[in-house]
């Protein structure tokens, strides 16, 4: 039976409350996808009534983006449907927190930032800090699998992630994981739902494992004259027992946008740990940049927070590049040619880099992606676009080639847990 | 199984002559793995040398419809590599290659038979190792460890192996060799090594994996102390967790196995302990030295009767052979066991080993325990006397009450072990008709035909069925559909 939107909406009333649905025109087009407005914005208040509207959206045939604090909206491919937008923001609540497990469990759409807060009294820490994670939703950076410069030591959150309740295609809320910091109990559901962009379910609440605050953390900066004397150095940290929580290699440009000394390129490494431990590896670091004729200097701590909004800014458009760290010189060259006035910076450590370009020539752009594509394609590393205009991630596939095998896996994981193609449909890999 | 030569005639094509077994006295061999109250002999066992004979091999047993039973060095305590409903039993104990060690990018690449211990003496020498450390380690295969997701006293501070693998490459149950994942960062599309580690043989077999090598760490320092009680050593786990100090592992044994071990191989332990914590810490020398310091302080202030920290590499080898030797001690003094391998938050361990203790009294069983006491995760071994039926069924009780005991802590079936046939009852305890539907489904999804591994991992129950719909949420009156 089909039903005008009216009563639709009076439907989804019904279930959440007035105040948490929208249909005005003005907050449709707020919270359209890439130009395509919903018919509905609902806020669900609990994740009871999250899985209630997301059994009526199915019973309706909607497609259901789910959204957090919007920040990723413009990544992955255009959306096939947009019927209704799932804003988890009012999702924000502690549901536990165990201090003495460093565990805590939390809804989806409470930001790292509240978090965070949350969690400095008890000197403990999610070691999570994707661009911009102060006002990101932790629900949104599971389903990104957004990371910063804290990959080096900490994983990205598919590594932090103890368990995860999400609501199912069909409103049927679903658990995986365990609450604790070790089990094996059944497949790791909570890996899958991770990076997964809301395509096999909606995310409602992620347990995680908290770190303890360090005592005492230090950054430094080193800054070489070529970028083969700064990939020597990631090297040479890389083959000692050096604990660096960051390695975060800037070329010149990322330096520049920080405020930083001009350099062919630098290392802004942090150690947290105790005082003794942090000036014993102080030493060893300065002694590896002096042999490798670099500049080392102290930073606060706060150098982080610069970093983190030169990189989170808006205005450019944003790629991901995985790589290997042997490959990090070779890459800056040639993501320098393939892309005028790129600025490249990441985690050396794992090969995890971001690629900042100005919104230009939407040829030029997608030819650029494509050619630094083949060069990280020798350590099957990839490009994908984090940020950027609909027309960019119309020209060029944002998220690059995946094997048919691997793809065709993919494809069957997504028939089977959201067989009418509603779950933010066409945005994915492959347009799952 | 019907057609048993026809298709061993077929497996000899694929892997030659020399490895196809199909007598009763060499399939025998094959008939359970450590946890020995599950028998199942496989029709035939054959042990490929290649990704390639592994997917034929495959390939010809869904044409065939017959099951197929991934094994690697039979060491599981799960009754995973048991063949309870026959079929072909794939040995990959043949396929043991490094077939790449890239210590620049921190990473190997190594067949799945390859054992666990041997990749990390590849590499030790140049400052590298593999961080998964089951027990089993010197015999256990990394195919194994990938399968079952294991663990070991290390973990701790090191993650399990989910954490270490990058990348790999999998014959799955439709015949389809896939490769996922890989040396470098951030692949596009669902995180498919995430959700294969763990499987247990459920979605294929894993013919290649790329792991992660870790920089052995300056310094490594090992502390014992021992405690009057394990409810006291207990605490102290706890505050040592609550101080916000992550050792690299945190092991305790309490009387039964400190007795057991000092009988089998030598005093290592001091006699007249009730509890012994073995604490490690790794990392930058000064790191370890301000942390075993807090932490010997935490031992004292909390009725340690005795902290010691080891002198040399000697001392902490010979404090480690105890614990690494356990399971063979206890054979000292018990002739069976039963093994649980629950969790509980680590807060609660003083509360279950009091429980435990408590069990051991009521059912007059001896409980003893060696575990990780750092993650919660708990490995006591209900002994009893196999000749004696009255026992082992009290034994099971116990079993049973303990793992009920943990989940009501808000625990976890198992922390490192793995489900295989042992604890596929028992997932009902974590998860509800939903979640257990979902992981029919993504199992289906790997293995249409329901021949990969099976009665392992999940259990027989309506939810992992055929046709089963979870409720769905009810909509509050008056909704308009």
């Amino acid at each position: 039976m089909s039903v005008t939107a009216r009563s639709l909406g009076g439907a989804f009333a019904t279930v959440v409350g007035a105040e948490a649905v929208r249909d005005d025109a003005a907050s449709l087009a707020a919270a359209a996808v890439d130009g395509v407005p919903p018919r509905f914005v609902v806020s669900p208040p609990s994740v009871e009534q999250l899985a209630q509207v997301m059994a009526l959206a199915s019973a309706e045939g909607l497609a259901v983006v789910p959204r957090g604090s919007g920040s990723a909206l413009e990544q992955g491919l255009p959306p096939a449907r947009v019927d209704l937008v799932v804003d988890l923001r009012r999702l924000d609540a502690v549901v536990e927190h165990h201090p003495d497990d460093q565990t805590i469990t939390v809804q989806a759409g409470l930001t790292a930032g509240a978090l965070a807060a949350r969690l400095a009294p008890h000197g403990q820490a999610l070691p999570l800090d994707p661009p911009g994670f102060g006002t990101r939703t932790l629900g949104g950076v599971a389903a990104t699998q957004a990371s910063g410069p804290l990959r080096a030591r900490y994983g990205t959150l598919r590594d932090l992630l103890l368990g995860v309740r999400f609501v199912q295609a069909d409103g049927v809320l679903t658990w995986g994981g365990a609450k604790v910091v070790k089990s094996v109990t059944g497949y790791d559901v909570p890996k899958l739902m991770v990076g997964a962009l809301g395509t096999l379910g909606v995310l409602a609440e992620l347990t995680l494992r908290l770190h303890p605050l360090p005592e005492r953390e230090a950054t430094w900066l080193a800054s070489f004259r070529s970028t083969s004397l700064a990939q020597e150095c990631v090297a040479a940290v890389l083959d000692s027992t050096l604990q660096p929580n960051r390695l975060e290699l800037l070329d010149d440009r990322a330096l520049t946008a920080c405020g930083l000394p001009v350099a062919a390129a630098g290392l802004a490494i942090s150690v947290a740990t105790v005082e003794p431990a942090v000036r014993a590896q102080e030493a060893e670091l300065a002694a590896i940049v002096q042999r490798l004729r670099g500049r080392f200097e102290t930073m606060g701590t706060s150098f982080w927070r610069v970093y983190d909004r030169a990189l989170a800014a808006p205005g450019a458009v944003v790629l991901r590049i995985g790589t290997v760290p042997t490959e990090l010189a070779v890459v800056l060259a040639e993501a320098r040619e393939a892309l005028t006035g790129v600025a490249v910076s990441g985690c050396a450590a794992v090969g995890a880099l971001r690629a900042r370009v100005g919104l230009a020539d939407v040829d030029a752009l997608a030819s650029g992606i494509e050619r630094l594509r083949a060069i990280v394609a020798d350590v099957d590393g990839g490009v994908i676009v984090e940020r950027a205009p609909r027309a960019l991630r119309e020209k060029v596939d944002p998220w690059g080639p995946v094997p048919a095998p691997a793809l065709e896996v993919m494809r069957a994981i997504k028939r089977e847990f959201d067989p009418a193609g509603v779950l933010n449909p066409g945005r994915f890999v492959g347009g799952l | 199984m019907a057609g048993t030569a026809r298709i061993a005639a077929e497996l000899e094509r694929i892997v030659g002559a020399d490895g196809v077994f199909t007598t009763h006295e060499a399939r025998m061999t094959y008939e359970a793995d450590m946890h020995t109250l599950y028998k199942g002999e496989p029709d035939v066992v054959v042990l490929p040398r290649s990704s390639l004979q592994v997917r034929d091999i495959v390939r010809l047993c869904r044409r065939e419809r017959v099951p197929v039973v991934p094994r690697g060095s039979g060491t599981g305590l799960i009754g995973g590599a048991t063949a309870p409903k026959g079929g072909v039993m794939v040995s990959l104990t043949r396929m043991t290659d490094i077939l790449d060690i890239d210590l620049p990018n921190r990473c190997a690449t190594v067949q799945p038979g390859l054992i666990n211990l041997w990749l990390t003496n590849a590499v030790r020498d140049r400052g590298y190792f593999f961080a998964p450390d089951p027990s089993s380690q010197m015999v256990s295969s990394i195919g194994g460890n990938v399968s079952t997701n294991a663990g070991g006293p290390h973990c701790l501070k090191y993650g399990i192996t989910t954490n270490h693998v990058l990348g790999l490459e999998f014959v799955i149950g439709t015949g389809e060799v896939v490769r996922v994942g890989g040396k470098a960062a951030d692949r596009p599309g669902y995180d498919l090594p995430g959700a294969m580690v763990g499987a247990e043989g459920t979605f294929g077999l894993v013919t290649a994996i790329t792991v992660r090598l870790l920089h052995t760490p300056a310094a490594v320092k090992t502390i014992l102390a021992t405690f009057a009680t394990v409810v006291d050593a207990s605490e102290v786990v706890s505050a040592i967790i609550a101080a916000g100090i992550v050792p690299a592992a945190l092991e305790m044994l309490d009387e039964a196995m400190i007795g057991a071990i000092n009988a089998a191989i030598g005093k290592v332990y001091p006699d007249g302990a009730g509890a012994v914590l073995l604490i490690e810490l790794d990392g930058p020398g000064a790191e370890v030295e301000a942390q075993a310091e807090r932490i010997a302080a935490i031992c004292r202030e909390r009725a340690a009767l005795f902290v010691s920290v080891a002198r040399d590499e000697l001392e902490r080898a010979l404090l480690w052979k105890g614990r690494k030797e356990a399971a063979g001690a206890i054979g000292r003094i018990a002739s069976a066991y039963l093994l649980q391998d629950a969790v509980v938050p680590r807060s609660k361990l003083p509360e279950i080993m009091r429980e435990m203790v408590e069990l051991g009294r009521r059912y007059n069983l001896m409980i003893a325990n060696v575990f990780h006491a750092g993650d919660g995760n708990l490995h006591p071994m209900i002994c009893y006397d196999d000749r004696n039926p009255d026992e082992f069924a009290r034994a099971q009780e116990v079993n049973e009450a303990l793992l009920r005991a943990c989940i009501a802590l808000g625990g976890s079936v198992t922390g490192e072990h793995g489900v295989g046939m042992d604890k596929a009852k028992n997932l009902p305890l974590q998860y509800a008709d939903a979640d257990l539907n979902f992981m029919y489904r993504l199992r289906r999804v790997f293995d249409p035909d329901g021949l990969m591994n099976p009665a392992k991992l999940l259990p027989s129950h309506p939810a992992c069925g055929e046709g089963f719909r979870p409720a769905r949420p009810v909509l509050p009156a008056g909704t308009w559909v």
